[in-house]
């Protein structure tokens, strides 16, 4: 425990954060300038800086795991880009440009505009670079690997998936343009959060002990998204859609799912992966296909 | 079993998008403790720099990050370290479980200080005064020296190295309710005694044990509404009072212990029933024999 104490105001001077409050334990003024010396000359306060400017910057849910893969991905960036330099005669594979692609475009939510679509492009030119067997450009076949990835990784079945896939994928060897590319993308984080949040509304409406919700409720919800949706603009970008389900008051829906209650007999169970499929259904079917 | 920790505490409640974005810089910091990792990712890098080259930082602190999602970070670190946030203490407990789960496999019953050495070979300075708080859950105050099951010790040690503020804020509660004094009571001196008015203390109160289940659990509700730091979901806290007319601070403390929805919310242990099962060290024992 000494031992930490002694450098934690080291630290604190060093990262340029406001320590706890502690009071700064005695220890000899060498150790304290060598440990400075020492983290300066290897950039770690730098490297830490640039690290939580990030963080603040993509505001991502699990901040320590993003850290991580932070680090990763600044082992294989080139010298000049920030990065470590990669280990000599290593060439990039399939999967690492995918794995790459995905952190960049993981950094800024789909909300930050001018970021996302900065991060579009660098993953675009990441995914797009030649390689000793790979001409320059992206094809259909990656960009259709990269959205899968991206559905799963963002826990949405692929039933309800499927659909959007379906509508925007491209052709394995057609040649996929970043207007293309920026589209598709946006609209896959865009689905998500969607699915997102109506996961987290049919658990409101689902019963506790049974793990399902009442048939009437859930059209009754199911409904009102779709009322929703038609109200907003015809030529609205994906994520005004988005503002349309947030806009819907608490006060409309209950007065539907009470209406629904008292109206009709009550049916079979609706399950969430019914629930889920059909509010994904409302939003895919706004989705213009790729021509 | 999958390497990642999967913990209500840590990564913790999803947030969806736009809250966490709205949350001031240093308020999103704090929610999932990066300055503390960030702080002692560069106390172990001092550590350790006679190994690290410049090239080998980066893959440092990918480790270190790594172990810290993956919940090995708290292995072999001093105390303090591991009492410093709720992802710590979870990752702590889930470790303890993974490799003395054998202990119980047996069916040992071990003193309570025995289960401080198995803590100890984990975390060399861990204090014995938790430990015994812990074995005195599960004695009930009783004879320090008697003997206890795996399971019984573990989950009585989750409660009390988890909550630990939050035990010691009820322990106050508690002893100020068996005093008669209400924690709610408005202070009015009088001009005359400059005494506080009390609730006038029952004749028969002194007679029965323990409080009073539904006024105990009016005050825990507004401790917990007042403090930051980790409680019980209210919920459940509520649940397990509403079985009783009245109960003890031990008896409070047995029933954390053995609620499964608390176990459940805090993430770190499987439910009592799993607690000896383990498909990968099966396997390896049946290649062996």
């Amino acid at each position: 425990m000494a031992a930490v104490e002694k450098r934690r105001p080291a630290v604190a001077a060093v990262a340029g954060f406001t320590d706890s409050g502690r009071p700064a334990a005695s220890r000899t003024a060498a150790t304290a300038e060598s440990e400075e010396d020492f983290l300066r000359q290897v950039g770690v306060t730098e490297m830490l800086r640039a690290a939580l400017l990030k963080v603040l910057e993509a505001r991502p849910e699990e901040p320590i795991a993003f850290l991580a893969h932070y680090f990763e991905n600044m082992g294989l960036r080139s010298p000049a880009d920030g990065g470590a330099g990669e280990p000599p005669g290593q060439l990039l594979l399939q999967q690492q440009r995918l794995g790459r692609a995905l952190w960049h475009l993981r950094l800024a939510h789909h909300s930050q505009r001018t970021a996302f679509n900065n991060n579009v492009s660098v993953a675009y030119a990441c995914l797009s670079a030649s390689g000793r067997k790979k001409k320059p450009g992206l094809d259909g076949r990656t960009y259709s690997e990269l959205l899968k990835r991206i559905c799963r990784d963002g826990e949405a079945p692929e039933e309800v998936v499927a659909p959007l896939l379906h509508k925007i994928q491209c052709r394995d060897h057609e040649a996929v343009p970043l207007d293309v590319f920026r589209a598709g993308m946006l609209t896959c984080f865009v689905l998500l959060e969607f699915v997102a949040r109506a996961g987290a509304l049919y658990q409101l409406l689902e019963d506790p002990t049974l793990a399902v919700a009442d048939r009437r409720v859930g059209q009754a919800v199911l409904d009102t998204l779709e009322g929703a949706l038609q109200a907003s603009d015809a030529a609205a970008t994906p994520s005004r859609y988005l503002e349309a389900t947030s806009r819907l008051g608490p006060d409309s829906l209950a007065l539907a799912m009470d209406r629904a209650l008292g109206a009709r007999r009550p049916g079979s169970p609706m399950t969430r992966e019914e629930f889920l499929e059909k509010a994904a259904a409302l939003f895919i079917a706004k989705v213009k296909p790729v021509a | 079993e999958a390497g990642v920790l999967e913990l209500g505490s840590y990564p913790g409640p999803r947030m969806l998008s736009p809250e966490r974005l709205a949350l001031p810089d240093y308020e999103y910091l704090a929610q999932r403790h990066v300055l503390t990792y960030m702080e002692d990712a560069v106390c172990q890098l001092l550590e350790n720099k006679e190994d690290i080259s410049q090239y080998g930082v980066a893959r440092f602190f990918t480790e270190y990050f790594n172990s810290v999602c993956q919940g090995t970070h708290i292995l072999f670190r001093e105390f303090s370290f591991i009492q410093a946030t709720p992802h710590n203490r979870a990752s702590f407990l889930r470790a303890f479980w993974k490799c003395f789960r054998t202990v119980g496999k047996n069916g040992d019953l071990l003193t309570m200080r025995e289960y401080h050495c198995l803590l100890q070979l984990l975390c060399p300075d861990f204090p014995l005064e938790l430990t015994q708080k812990a074995a005195r859950i599960v004695l009930m105050d009783d004879a320090m020296d008697c003997l206890m099951s795996f399971s019984d010790f573990l989950f009585a040690f989750q409660i009390q190295f988890y909550y630990s503020e939050f035990l010691e804020s009820v322990a106050a509660i508690y002893q100020d309710l068996l005093a008669g004094k209400n924690p709610n009571t408005v202070i009015v001196p009088t001009s005359s005694s400059g005494q506080h008015r009390q609730r006038p203390p029952l004749g028969e109160a002194s007679l029965l044990e323990g409080v009073e289940a539904s006024l105990f659990s009016q005050c825990l509700e507004n401790l917990c509404d007042r403090h930051k730091y980790s409680c019980p979901p209210p919920a459940l806290v509520k649940e397990v009072l509403s079985n009783v007319q009245r109960l003890t601070f031990y008896g409070f403390l047995v029933a954390l212990s053995k609620h499964h929805g608390i176990n459940q919310a805090l993430g770190a242990l499987p439910d009592k029933g799993d607690l000896m099962h383990d498909p990968a060290m099966d396997e390896e024992l049946e290649r062996l024999l």
